[in-house]
């Protein structure tokens, strides 16, 4: 039975035998916590390189330049380039003709496939042209093209020669014709017109994000007025009006169940009351945006109340002191003191709602609009929504578009939030 | 258009209200010799609001009313054979009436729709005029009354601060108003489909496999085909989210761990934010991510160990899902034992021990209940997440343990169903509001527990 | 170690025995910087074996700071330099070789505010022993528990709960608590920083008649704004004035006949 207390001699024997395995788990437990930083920035980082170097070839893409006729009479039939007159032109027979006059396809099936080769949007760009310029009437000018998704995917090396023919999306004579263009110089990588300026399209070549983009920042002004006005109003009354009584806690626990819903199911209601129930049209900004406001309503309340409580009640005693009544401090003093937390937190909610695709899919900012949207009463879908729906495309370029309008994505959150830091750091007072 | 150019009017009178009373204020102090009560400015404020509030009360219920009364009253216009057809259905007639109005005409519309659009019209224009003349009354006789009330006696500045206080504590209602929005929507239409589908189908069946109506009539296979059975939706949810815990524990635990107890200031003031980026990510990119590099990535080095990876795997979606939740769980980590007094560090070290021993059977325990509870929050988000999975996860509801097959959550299922073209009447539709009860009641009874679990913790140290 | 005054610099200011016949700590030349401020300004003084003794001044003046640098505590705060030697054994403690883990094994310390781990009161005195693998087996650190809360008073008052929370005590309890369990870990020096500041007067008398009775066994250093305490408690004295040491000597002696002027000014109330 060992029941001596044990001197302090021995004691200290005993420590030091134990150090080397203790500090080797005390370094063991440090290594840990490396590693698991490092894994963490590693994906990040790893999130990163894979979006962006798929991304970056997403805002170019290849081009091929002709020389067009244009012929008035083809072009605008009327004369009055109205939209009817140009619809009925041949402007697409035009540049057809042009690249036969360079590759000489013979019979129906080689021009068929060598229609293909020139974007199916190119009448839009001659009619554009031509709107916006009239002289070129009567003259012979090199105008470029953008090439079909296809014919790129192969320039960029994604299509291969080496795969037989029947297992590849162009044939040889395509290849061949391809080929012949690119001898002449007249292929050309550059960056794209159409990312940023066009809009949703099934056509990857011509895809852009201009609607996307615009419709995003419809939605968010939406949201930005609703919740920013109603978000601080909710903030200033439980803090400084209302009576702590058994109402204002419900709230309380109210706004802090809201803040932690799904934001699916912020969809799924704004589905069923704002669309079946008020009747309000699916897919417009004005939905959009009303949703998001009540999903970043929390996010404001929270963050303005923590502002609210930072200011000091010396400020508001020396206000009331002078003879302020109750609103007039919250308008004149405490207010303004807060205004850069309640900023920061507004800014936050405003990237977060940014970002936010699931509640949008369900009020169906998703069908396949074309146009842009002009107001927050027109349909229009979102920057998220459009990257969700182009991710589902098969095609290569739609691959790299779409990581191209990721990475348009991420540079707006990363200046918000950026911006949000810096004005907290900017406007920080310290008691 | 027309209401733009209305409220646009009311704002103008709501305006000269307030120089009515700003004038008679000032009036009213040049002509005595007391002062007024509250300053000058506040009794046209007073005016204007008086005149607004109520007049835009009166637009708002005039305006969104009227639709609601023209859908009823549209009935007696649809003929009689057309109600008594076998597919009626009044909201798709009501949308031809409406596309109509508006001049969306597709194909050639039977006459009666024109018939009944060119009433609908008529009624909105009646509907009109009688709008502004009711606003317009409304405006200049709340606004006249409030002008009335200026006097040397009248408190102003108080009324115009109490019109403000209930404005502001009605905007705090909005908050309750949004939860019995949510309620209602998701409730109502799960009780319906309850009524369709028994509870202990939906909740303990194992089949999940639920089909339109009309594919049904149209005899796509057996009668009674459609099953409701959620089992493999949540096990699928917890397939996913137990790999995301699986990758997001460690990391996020460990990192909290070095970042508040070994990290200098310098690696902690850089470390930290930069793990705060990835919960700043959208979940669009998270899944477009997951589906197009980790699934594909995860497929071909799975073949080369002989392993049969799916190409919408559990895994990859549950490994993406993981990262996102990393930051959940280090931050609030990192807080909590941030909060555990200095002073038990300082006994630790007193009696000689290493960092090790003082975090691990120290501080750890200490903060233990702090870190469930993060981790529980952790799990509601990844339960509720919904972008991650359903890009990368498939739409099999397949009931399986093997994170190397392909699984469907709850979320991805409540997606699939309402994005697209849906029967408001259907059980399949409806199945996605039953889905969406269970998704609140899942997560809200995950933050109460971990907020319940905290305020012990609390109480521990207060 | 030359214990010849005159080769100290820093004890033309000093007056009284500093030194020990048989010294356990030794500290020479200890200067203690926060950042660019000075606190501990060229002490230097034994501490001896088996012996109370109570570093006494005015609130500010370091004797805290100094406490904590014999068990080498500073090192958890950043900004805390510390120039000098302090040797047990004749070896420095601040010497880079040194693992502090032995050290704060050897040197314990009690603390202002008392501080049990959220663990049970058996857990909480069987950290210490636990850790540094002092116990062969469960019947004997169950006799070192018992044993370290008897020297500390407290076995009768929780032999029959010892599995309840240490911090379900009360305030007196938890420090002779804190007491036990660095009892445990056998120390040959227990550092005490004002250990009755935060207890009532009939806990204090409680810990002070065990303090008394513990110089028996072990060095103690304590600290304490009370002159009362001090005299009660120890059977030498240190004064300390702004960071420097001005008197050290029988307790008796320093409050009946300070030799010093400053010290006669503290004890008579003039200053502090």
């Amino acid at each position: 039975m060992n029941n001596k207390i044990i001197s302090p001699l021995e004691a200290s024997s005993k420590v030091k035998n134990s150090i080397a395995k203790r500090r080797a788990k005390d370094n063991r437990l440090r290594l840990y916590g490396r590693i698991s930083i490092s894994l963490a920035v590693c994906f990040l980082l790893f999130l990163f390189y894979s979006i962006f170097s798929k991304g970056y070839s997403g805002f170019f893409q290849y081009y091929v330049t002709l020389d067009i006729n244009f012929d008035r009479e083809r072009i605008d039939p009327k004369g009055d380039l109205s939209e009817n007159s140009l619809f009925d032109g041949d402007a697409s027979v035009i540049v057809n003709e042009s690249l036969f006059s360079i590759i000489q396809p013979t019979g129906r099936k080689e021009k068929k496939q060598a229609k293909k080769i020139v974007s199916s949007g190119k009448d839009i760009r001659i009619t554009k042209m031509v709107k916006n310029n009239p002289s070129l009437f009567g003259t012979i000018t090199k105008v470029k093209f953008a090439l079909d998704d296809d014919i790129d995917s192969f320039l960029r090396g994604y299509i291969k020669r080496e795969t037989p023919e029947s297992e590849r999306r162009i044939s040889n004579k395509v290849i061949e014709y391809v080929d012949k263009l690119n001898e002449e110089g007249r292929i050309t990588y550059e960056f794209s017109d159409y990312i940023l300026s066009g809009s949703a399209s099934g056509n990857p070549e011509m895809a852009g994000i201009k609607g996307a983009f615009i419709g995003s920042m419809l939605t968010l002004s939406v949201c930005l007025l609703i919740s920013f006005p109603l978000g601080i109003a909710t903030a200033v009354y439980l803090e400084e009006i209302a009576k702590k009584n058994k109402i204002t806690e419900i709230i309380e626990v109210n706004i802090n169940n809201l803040a932690a819903v799904p934001s699916v199911v912020f969809g799924i209601m704004g589905l069923a009351i704002f669309i079946s129930i008020f009747g309000m049209p699916r897919s417009i900004p004005l939905v959009g945006g009303m949703v998001l406001a009540l999903m970043t309503l929390p996010t404001i309340i929270i963050s303005s109340r923590a502002a609210i409580r930072a200011v000091p009640p010396s400020v508001r005693d020396a206000a009331y002191g002078i003879g302020a009544s109750k609103i007039q401090v919250i308008f004149h003093h405490v207010i303004p003191l807060a205004m850069p937390g309640m900023l920061t937190g507004t800014i936050i909610g405003m990237a977060q709602a940014l970002g936010e695709t699931a509640p949008l899919l369900m009020i169906g900012m998703v069908a396949f609009i074309v146009d842009i949207p002009n107001s927050i009463v027109d349909p229009g879908t979102v920057l998220p929504v459009q990257i969700f729906m182009w991710a589902d495309f098969a095609e290569r370029m739609f691959v790299q578009k779409t990581s191209a309008a990721i990475i348009v994505l991420l540079v707006f959150l990363i200046s918000m939030n950026a911006f949000a830091v810096y004005l907290r750091k900017k406007l920080e007072r310290r008691w | 258009m027309f209401n733009f150019y209305l409220l646009a009017g009311i704002l103008l009178i709501s305006f000269i209200f307030f120089f009515f009373g700003y004038i008679r204020a000032r009036s009213l102090v040049i002509s005595n010799q007391k002062n007024l009560h509250s300053l000058v400015h506040y009794y046209g404020i007073f005016s204007l609001l008086a005149c607004l509030l109520p007049t835009l009360g009166v637009f708002f219920i005039l305006t969104v009313g009227d639709d609601f009364l023209f859908a009823e009253l549209i009935k007696e216009f649809i003929p009689d054979h057309v109600i008594n057809s076998e597919n009626y259905n009044f909201t798709i007639i009501l949308a031809q009436i409406n596309n109509s109005v508006d001049g969306l005409i597709f194909g050639t519309p039977p006459q009666w729709i024109k018939n009944a659009s060119e009433i609908w019209k008529s009624w909105v224009h009646k509907s009109q005029i009688l709008t502004v003349i009711v606003c317009f009354l409304t405006a200049i006789i709340s606004g006249f009354l409030s002008y009335k009330k200026i006097n040397r006696e009248f408190r102003s500045r108080n009324a115009v601060e109490k019109i403000i206080i209930s404005i502001m504590a009605l905007s705090s209602v909005i908050a309750i108003l949004t939860t019995i929005a949510i309620i209602f929507s998701v409730f109502f239409e799960a009780m319906r489909f309850f009524a369709l589908i028994p509870f202990d189908e939906f909740l303990f069946g194992t089949v999940w496999n639920p089909q339109f109506e009309g594919a049904e009539r149209a005899g796509s296979g057996q009668e009674g085909l459609s099953q409701y059975g959620a089992i493999p939706l949540f096990a699928g949810t917890f397939l996913i989210s137990l790999i995301a815990l699986c990758v997001s524990v460690p990391v996020g635990l460990f990192s909290a761990i070095y970042l508040s107890e070994y990290a200098s200031s310098k690696e902690r003031a850089f470390f930290k934010p930069l793990l705060e980026v990835l919960a700043g990510i959208p979940t669009v990119v998270y899944g477009f991510f997951a589906a197009l590099t980790v699934a594909p990535f995860l497929r071909s080095s799975g073949s080369i160990f002989g392993l049969d990876i799916a190409s919408e795997s559990a895994l990859a979606a549950g490994f993406v899902m993981g990262i996102m939740i990393i930051p959940f769980i280090s931050s609030l980590s990192d807080d909590v034992i941030n909060a555990v007094p200095q002073s038990l560090r300082d006994a630790g070290y007193g009696l000689g021990s290493t960092k090790n021993e003082t975090v691990m059977k120290i501080v750890l325990p200490a903060a233990l209940p702090g870190v469930v509870a993060s981790v529980i929050l952790a799990v509601s988000r990844a339960v509720g997440e919904t972008m991650i999975v359903v890009m990368a996860a498939g739409l099999a509801a397949n009931l399986t343990a093997n994170p190397l097959e392909a699984v469907t959550t709850v979320t991805s299922q409540i997606v699939t169903i309402l994005v697209g073209d849906q029967e408001f009447e259907s059980a399949k539709t409806l199945s996605a509001f039953a889905l969406a009860l269970t998704l609140i009641i899942i997560t809200l009874g995950m933050n109460f527990y971990a907020l319940h679990v905290v305020k012990k913790y609390r109480e521990q140290y207060e | 170690m030359n214990n010849n005054r005159n080769d100290f610099r820093s004890l033309e200011l000093t007056v009284g025995d500093v030194f020990s016949k048989d010294a356990r700590l030794k500290a020479r030349n200890v200067n203690v910087f926060y950042g660019e401020n000075k606190a501990i300004d060229n002490v230097t003084i034994d501490i001896g074996s088996k012996e109370v003794i109570s570093f006494i001044g005015p609130s500010g003046c370091g004797k805290s700071t100094f406490l904590r640098c014999f068990n080498r505590m500073n090192d958890t705060i950043d900004s805390c330099l510390v120039q000098g030697e302090i040797t047990i054994d004749d070896e420095n403690i601040y010497n880079k070789k040194i693992d502090v883990v032995p050290l704060r094994a050897r040197i314990g310390m009690v603390f202002q505010k008392p501080n049990p781990f959220p663990k049970s009161i058996y857990d909480n005195v069987a950290y210490g022993p636990r850790i540094h693998g002092l116990s062969e087996n469960k019947e004997h650190l169950d006799y070192i528990v018992e044993e370290s809360l008897k020297r500390a008073g407290l076995w009768n008052e929780v032999s029959d709960r010892l599995q309840s929370p240490g911090t379900g005590l009360s305030g007196g309890q938890q420090q002779r608590l804190c007491i036990a369990r660095t009892i445990a870990v056998s120390p040959e020096v227990i550092l005490m920083d004002e250990p009755c500041s935060a207890l009532d007067p009939i806990a204090t008398a409680k810990i002070e008649e065990l303090i008394h009775e513990l110089g028996n066994d072990y060095s103690i250093v304590i600290v304490t704004h009370s002159m009362q305490q001090a005299a009660r408690v120890s059977k030498r004295t240190a004064y300390f004035h702004l960071g420097k040491l001005i008197e050290v000597g029988r307790t008796k002696d320093i409050f009946t006949r300070p030799q010093h002027n400053k010290t006669e000014a503290y004890i008579s109330g003039k200053i502090g």
